[in-house]
C-alpha cells in the first residue's frame, strides 16, 4: 500500500464520518459541523490529486463562508425541540434508505465502468494541473468570457439582493 | 498550447452584449443622481441601448465571424437571430413597465437594470459555444428574472411567486449543472465543437454517462421553458408577478433557452455527428413525449382557468409544446420564427392586461372584462387579435409560427404528434375567445372606468400588432432571412451544423 492510498483511506473515512454524522445528530447545529468535518476530507481528497486551488477554495468557501451562512440560518429560525420530529419523516425513512442504498449501487456500478483515459495523465500530486498559476493563467486567457460573465452574475446578485432587502423609504 | 489575446475581431462579435451591460451600468449610474421623483429617463436610456445592440447585431449579420474567445462564443444566425428577439422584447417589456412602474411608485432605476442584465444573459445564452457559458447565461437571466418576479415587495402573492420560482427554479437549475458536469466527464470538454468530436471519434469515456448528462440537460431545460411535466411552477409564478414582469417571462427566457435547445440537440447532439445515432434517437423520443404531453395539459386546462393570467399561463406550458415539434424535426428556423412570432402575440396581450389590471394587478379575473368592449373599444379589439392570433386564425403570426413548425414537423415524420398539435391548436380556440366573448357580450355589474392608456404603452401595442400582421401576412422576408424558403431539406445541412474552425 502506497502513502497515497492511505492518505486516501484515512480522509474517505472522514468524509464518510462527517456524511453519517449529518444525517444521524439530531440538533441541526451538531449536523452542520458534521458537514464542515466532511469538506475538509473533502479538500484533502482534491489536494491528493493535485488540484491544491480547488482544495483550499473548498476550505475557504465551503467549510468558511457557506458553513457560517448555514449555521446563521439555523440560529435565526432557532426550531423547537417539538418541532424537530414531525410525523411524517417516518415513512420517508423506509422510501430514502432504498433509494439511498440504490444511488450507492448506481454509482458503485458507473465508476467501476468508466474507463479512464490515458490522455489525462496529469492527475497525480506533482502534476501542474490545479495550481493557482494554472487556474489564474486559464482565467484571463481560454476562459475569459465566462469570467467576465460570472462578474455579470455576480453583480447582478447584489443588486437583486440589494432590491429585496432594502428598507422602504416613506 | 500559446495564447492569443482576442482579436478585435472578437470584441466585434461581443458588440450586443456589450451595449446592454453599459447601458445596464449608466441607468444605475444616472439613478443614483437623477433628481428624485424623474422614472422616465432610464426607461429611455434603456431603450436607446437595445437600439444600439439591435444595430450591432444587424451590423453582425452579414458578417462571418470565426467562433470567438476560444470557442466561448459562436456567430451565426442562430445567435443573431434569437438575439434579434431577445432585443424586442427587452424593448417592448421596457415601454410596457414605464407607466406601472410610475403608478405604483415602484424604483425604475432597478427594474430597467434588471432588464438590461437580463437581457444579457439572454444574449450570451443565444451565443453561447461552451457548456459554461450556457451555464452562465442562463444564471444572470435566471437570478434577474427571480428578483424582478418579487418586485412588488410588500405584496404577498408576488412574494410567494418569486421564492417559488426561485427554490424550483434553482433545483432545475441543479438538474442542469450535474448534466453538464457528467456530460464534461464522459467527453472531456466542455466545448460544443470539442464534444462533438469527442462523440464522432468514439472517445467517451463510458457512454451511458453521456446519456444522462444529456437526459439531465434536457430536464434543466425543459423546466425553464415550461413544459409538461415541468411545468406545475409556471401558474403561481406567471400569475403572481407583477404582469409587465410576467410578460417578460413568457417571452424572452423562454425564447432564450430555446435557443439553448436548438443549439445543444438540433446541433450539437444531433443524429449527424457520427456515433450520435443512439443518443439522439434516445432525446427524440423523450422529447416527443414532453412535447405531446405540453400541448395536451396546457390547453386541457387552460380551459378552466378564470384567471386571465394563468390562462396564458397554461397557453405558454402549450405553446412551448408546440415549439418542441421544431426541435424533434431538427429545424432549429422553424423554432426561431415560432419563437418570434409567439413573443410578440404574447407581449401584446400581456401589455393589454398590464393596461387593464392597474394597480397591484386586482383586476385579471376574467370576470374583470365583463361587458368592457364597448366602453374600451380600442383595447377590446386589439386583445381581440393577439387572443386570435395565440389561436393561430390565419392573417395573424400565430397562423403562420404553427403553420411552419407543423410543416417542418410533418416532413420530419412525426406524423402523429403534428396530429395531435393541429387537434390542440383547435381546443386552445375555446379559450382564447372566451375573453371575448365576455368582453362583449357579458353585462357587467360593477361601474367600469375606462383606463389611460399613455404614450409607451401605444408604442408597446403599435409594435406588437405591427409585427403580428406583418409576420402573418408577408413572412417571407422573415422566413428568407433564415433561409428556409430554399424549401430543399438538402440544404440543411451546412445551416444545421455548427459554425467549425477556428477554435484555437
Amino acid at each position: 500500500m502506497t502513502i497515497q492510498q492511505i492518505v486516501f483511506i484515512v480522509f474517505a473515512l472522514i468524509i464518510t464520518a462527517g456524511g453519517v454524522g449529518v444525517l444521524v445528530q439530531r440538533n441541526p447545529l451538531y449536523s452542520a459541523f458534521s458537514l464542515i468535518l466532511s469538506f475538509i476530507g473533502l479538500a484533502a481528497m482534491y489536494i491528493l490529486m493535485g488540484a491544491q486551488f480547488l482544495g483550499v477554495i473548498q476550505i475557504v468557501v465551503y467549510a468558511g463562508a457557506i458553513m457560517v451562512l448555514f449555521v446563521f440560518v439555523i440560529m435565526l429560525l432557532n426550531v423547537r425541540d417539538d418541532e424537530l420530529h414531525p410525523d411524517r419523516h417516518k415513512y420517508l425513512l423506509y422510501i430514502g434508505v432504498p433509494l439511498g442504498l440504490g444511488l450507492i449501487a448506481e454509482v458503485f456500478y458507473v465508476v467501476t465502468r468508466v474507463q479512464i483515459a490515458p490522455a489525462i495523465t496529469d492527475m497525480h500530486a506533482t502534476g501542474t494541473v490545479g495550481t493557482v498559476e494554472r487556474i489564474g493563467v486559464g482565467l484571463l486567457t481560454e476562459y475569459l468570457l465566462p469570467f467576465e460573465a460570472t462578474s455579470v452574475l455576480i453583480l447582478m446578485a447584489v443588486i437583486g439582493a440589494m432590491h429585496l432587502a432594502k428598507r422602504e423609504k416613506e | 498550447m500559446p495564447y492569443q489575446a482576442p482579436l478585435p475581431r472578437e470584441y466585434y462579435a461581443l458588440m450586443p452584449e456589450i451595449a446592454v451591460s453599459i447601458t445596464g451600468i449608466v441607468i444605475m449610474m444616472y439613478d443614483a443622481f437623477a433628481p428624485k421623483g424623474s422614472r422616465r429617463g432610464a426607461g429611455y436610456i434603456a431603450l436607446a441601448g437595445l437600439v444600439a445592440a439591435g444595430v450591432s447585431v444587424a451590423y453582425l449579420w452579414n458578417e462571418s465571424i470565426p467562433p470567438a474567445f476560444s470557442g466561448m462564443l459562436l456567430t451565426d444566425k442562430l445567435r443573431l437571430f434569437f438575439d434579434a428577439i431577445f432585443i424586442l422584447v427587452a424593448g417592448v417589456s421596457v415601454l410596457m413597465a414605464m407607466q406601472p412602474l410610475d403608478d405604483e411608485r415602484l424604483p425604475a432605476g432597478e427594474y430597467f437594470t434588471l432588464l438590461m442584465f437580463a437581457t444579457v444573459g439572454m444574449l450570451l445564452m443565444g451565443g453561447a459555444g461552451d457548456l459554461a457559458m450556457l451555464f452562465l447565461g442562463l444564471e444572470t437571466l435566471s437570478i434577474t428574472t427571480y428578483v424582478m418576479a418579487g418586485y412588488r415587495r410588500g405584496d404577498l402573492r408576488c412574494n410567494e411567486s418569486a421564492l417559488k420560482y426561485f427554490i424550483l427554479g434553482s433545483f432545475s437549475t441543479g438538474f442542469l449543472l450535474y448534466g453538464i458536469a457528467l456530460t464534461y466527464g464522459a467527453t472531456k470538454s466542455t466545448n460544443f465543437l470539442k464534444i462533438q468530436q469527442a462523440i464522432a471519434s468514439g472517445q467517451i469515456t463510458y457512454e451511458p454517462l453521456l446519456t444522462i448528462g444529456v437526459a439531465m440537460i434536457l430536464i434543466g431545460l425543459c423546466f425553464k421553458v415550461a413544459t409538461a411535466p415541468f411545468h406545475v411552477w409556471t401558474p403561481d409564478v406567471y400569475e403572481g408577478a407583477p404582469t409587465m414582469v410576467t410578460g417578460f417571462m413568457a417571452a424572452g427566457p423562454k425564447a432564450a433557452a430555446f435557443a439553448i435547445f436548438a443549439r445543444v440537440f438540433v446541433q450539437v447532439f444531433s443524429p449527424d455527428v457520427p456515433n450520435a445515432a443512439n443518443l439522439a434517437a434516445t432525446w427524440t423520443d423523450a422529447v416527443a413525449l414532453i412535447a405531446v404531453l405540453s400541448m395536451i395539459v396546457g390547453n386541457v386546462i387552460a380551459i378552466q382557468q378564470t384567471n386571465i393570467k394563468r390562462m396564458l399561463a397554461y397557453s405558454s406550458i402549450a405553446h412551448a409544446g408546440y415549439a418542441l415539434v421544431g426541435v424533434l424535426a431538427r429545424d432549429w428556423q422553424s423554432v426561431a420564427f415560432y419563437m418570434l412570432t409567439y413573443a410578440v402575440m404574447n407581449l401584446g396581450a400581456f401589455t393589454i392586461v398590464t393596461i387593464l389590471a392597474r394597480q397591484g394587478d386586482e383586476k385579471t379575473e376574467l370576470d374583470d372584462y365583463a361587458g368592457i368592449g364597448f366602453h374600451s373599444m380600442g383595447l377590446s379589439v386589439v386583445l381581440m387579435i393577439f387572443m386570435l392570433s395565440l389561436g393561430g386564425i390565419p392573417l395573424t403570426a400565430g397562423f403562420m409560427g404553427k403553420l411552419v413548425i407543423f410543416k417542418q414537423g410533418w416532413q420530419a415524420g412525426f406524423h402523429e404528434v403534428v396530429i395531435i398539435g393541429v387537434l390542440n391548436s383547435a381546443v386552445s380556440l375555446y379559450y382564447y375567445l372566451r375573453p371575448l366573448v365576455v368582453m362583449f357580450f357579458k353585462e357587467r355589474e360593477t361601474p367600469y372606468v375606462p383606463p389611460k392608456v399613455t404614450a409607451p404603452f401605444y408604442a408597446a401595442l403599435a409594435i406588437s400588432v405591427i409585427a403580428v400582421f406583418y409576420l402573418g401576412m408577408f413572412p417571407n422576408r422573415t422566413l428568407n432571412a433564415l433561409e428556409m424558403n430554399n424549401a430543399s431539406k438538402d440544404a440543411k445541412a451546412p445551416a444545421a451544423a455548427l459554425p467549425a474552425g477556428g477554435v484555437r
